[in-house]
């Protein structure tokens, strides 16, 4: 039997105090259904007074079983849907993943136009996730303006993303050896005036958000993930960078065309407070959110106008018998596929290392000790998308 | 990198007590940062809207969009030949349908019940994608109310859509499949089935397919 691992699952003996009182450690469930969960999280929270002593997150709520149905799919290309809905706010950078992983198994080429959309659709999908990561963690400390900014700029991008791929959410877009279909003819145009007037929102999103005084009191010095602790828990992304660490596979290991693109990787500083607490996550994210438009202008300008997206799809996707490891950098991490092919139309086995779900495992290490409130903090500044938690 | 992030307004309050910033005689009034911050949001009520007031104006989506799968009806009919090719392609499983034939019919063969089950669709798109005939393809109907399980499978006589009101998505199509497959796989001379996409232009004529297919092949000679 699986035995629950922490100090003192049960509950301790009441403790009188000197006037007579006596007091005793409890236990709150927050969670699932709590709004600054972020979806179907259940925290346990064993709490002496107003402090923290033990957190256990409690997962498995949204659990869809993504990894065996992708065994029962009969053809590779079905898993596309299923991998949108993985992490739905960042659909794209999931798919995109699973299409690179197959590519590398099956030795597909792609021509330059695809691997251009495809990096500008990742970025804006990635700008696109941070700028709910922020939003709601504005929201859930108590900031609600920025929260409705961030939404509509959002809802530009979506915007763009309907008119390329006919969905808002969940795309089906890329596809294994290409794209679904071109963008179409003013996508160009589209992209770059979001990138004129999202720069100055960034700006305006510091002003109300960052260095708001109420902000950095809730979330400067809070739930310190220090460098050693995120390396030895495997965090990655944001997450990670915010400690300190420079590590983002989009320089590290570079996929698609990345190689090719001038950015700077984000890590935080502890301006504020301690190195890699939740301020540092948080802007991590708002920075990058400039290095991605970076990208974008870049791959913008390098763009060729000819190429066929649906040049390299192969007819049948049979990869030989075989298996891939790839990793690609999401905007909460590194997302694994690890596919293994037996030389039929479907995979004998799909793993899918979902960043959310390991980020979310340092969660008890850093809540430690944190006030009941900064648990709120704590889970928005490690942004999981539970739909990716639980698979 | 925004200049204002680079020396943060509060930075040293949370090092040393004795650092935190002064705050000037305006500041202690308080008033004007008041006013500071309401001029923010004063600013956004002449900004455009971005918001729809939704069940008044509602959102007509562009011809890409991928509401809910329909069978195109034209001439009083399915195009749909029943062939089971959206079913198998379907991720979900949700399409269901039973093929009978039809000698009268010159479409020879229909499907005798066909069903979406509305509860398992997640719009991909994959139907309409592999369709040979046009025949499945994405409305723009996209707020789907059932009460009850049972409604939510949607047969015949929901599904039905006549040609001439989803106009906009298959001239769509038509772009866009062209522009998909025109340039290097050629369907018109490689593939029978893709052929019939072109039909379209003597549909009306009433003419079988097969009959169809002939007179392209006498064209062709």
């Amino acid at each position: 039997m699986f035995k629950e691992k922490g100090p003192d699952v049960t509950f301790s003996q009441p403790v009188e105090e000197a006037d007579g009182l006596k007091t005793q450690e409890m236990i709150i469930n927050m969670g699932p259904q709590h709004p600054s969960t972020h979806g179907v999280l259940r925290v346990e929270l064993t709490l002496d007074g107003e402090i923290v002593t033990r957190a256990v997150p409690h997962i498995g709520y949204l659990h869809r079983c993504f990894e065996k149905h992708c065994e029962a799919m009969n053809e590779y290309p079905k898993v596309i849907p299923y991998v949108d809905r993985m992490d739905y706010v960042a659909a794209m950078n999931n798919e995109h993943g699973f299409a690179i992983a197959m590519e590398q198994l099956m030795e597909i080429e792609l021509n330059d136009r695809v691997e251009h959309i495809r990096v500008i659709m990742a970025e804006l999908q990635r700008i696109a996730s941070h700028l709910l990561a922020v939003g709601t963690f504005g929201l859930d400390i108590g900031a609600f303006t920025p929260f409705l900014y961030c939404f509509s700029e959002r809802e530009k991008i979506l915007d763009i993303f309907e008119k390329a791929s006919g969905a808002r959410l969940l795309y089906n877009y890329i596809w294994i050896g290409g794209l679904m279909n071109d963008v179409p003819d003013d996508f160009k145009t589209d992209v770059s005036s979001f990138v004129k007037t999202f720069r100055p929102k960034i700006k305006e999103l510091n002003d109300l958000l960052s260095n708001n005084k109420i902000f950095l009191v809730r979330t400067a010095n809070v739930g310190v993930l220090p460098e050693k602790v995120a390396i030895n828990y495997g965090i990655s992304g944001p997450s990670l960078r915010g400690s300190g660490v420079k590590w983002d596979l989009r320089r590290d290991d570079p996929y698609s065309i990345y190689d090719r693109f001038e950015f700077d990787v984000v890590v935080g500083k502890g301006e504020v407070g301690t190195l890699g607490d939740c301020w540092d996550r948080y802007i991590v994210r708002v920075r990058e959110m400039e290095e991605s438009l970076k990208i974008i202008e870049q791959a913008l300008e390098s763009m060729p106008d000819e190429g066929d997206v649906h040049e390299s799809i192969p007819k049948k996707i049979r990869p030989p018998a075989g298996e891939i490891y790839s990793r690609t950098e999401t905007p909460r991490g590194e997302l694994g596929y690890y596919v293994i092919s037996d030389k039929s139309t479907s995979p004998y086995r799909v793993k899918a290392r979902a960043p959310s779900f390991v980020n979310l495992s340092v969660l008890p290490a850093i809540s430690v000790g944190a006030m009941i409130a900064d648990m709120v903090a704590i889970i928005g500044s490690i942004d999981i998308v539970l739909g990716e938690v639980d698979r | 990198m925004s200049e204002n992030l680079e020396i943060p307004r509060a930075n040293s309050i949370y090092k040393k007590s004795t650092e935190e910033r002064k705050l000037s005689f305006l500041e202690r009034i308080y008033l004007p940062e008041i006013f500071r911050g309401l001029w923010f949001t004063l600013k956004q009520m002449f900004q455009p809207k971005f918001t729809m007031q939704y069940p008044e104006t509602r959102f007509d989506p562009p011809p890409i969009f991928r509401g809910r799968p329909v069978l195109v009806e034209d001439n009083g009919q399915e195009r749909c030949v029943a062939c089971g090719l959206c079913a198998r392609a379907c991720p979900p499983l949700a399409i269901s349908m039973q093929a009978s034939e039809n000698s009268d019919d010159p479409k020879e063969r229909y499907p005798t019940f066909f069903e979406i089950n509305m509860l398992r669709c997640i719009y991909c798109g994959y139907c309409e994608e592999v369709c040979p005939e046009e025949a499945i393809v994405m409305s723009k109907d996209y707020d789907l109310v059932f009460s009850e399980r049972e409604e939510a499978v949607y047969d015949k006589t929901k599904l039905l859509v006549r040609k001439e009101e989803l106009k906009e998505r298959l001239d769509y199509l038509r772009e866009y499949k062209n522009r998909q497959f025109g340039s290097f796989w050629n369907f018109d001379e490689e593939n029978n089935i893709h052929s019939v996409r072109n039909r379209d232009k003597r549909w009306e004529t009433s003419l079988s397919l097969v009959e169809m297919i002939e007179q392209q092949r006498k064209e062709a000679k």
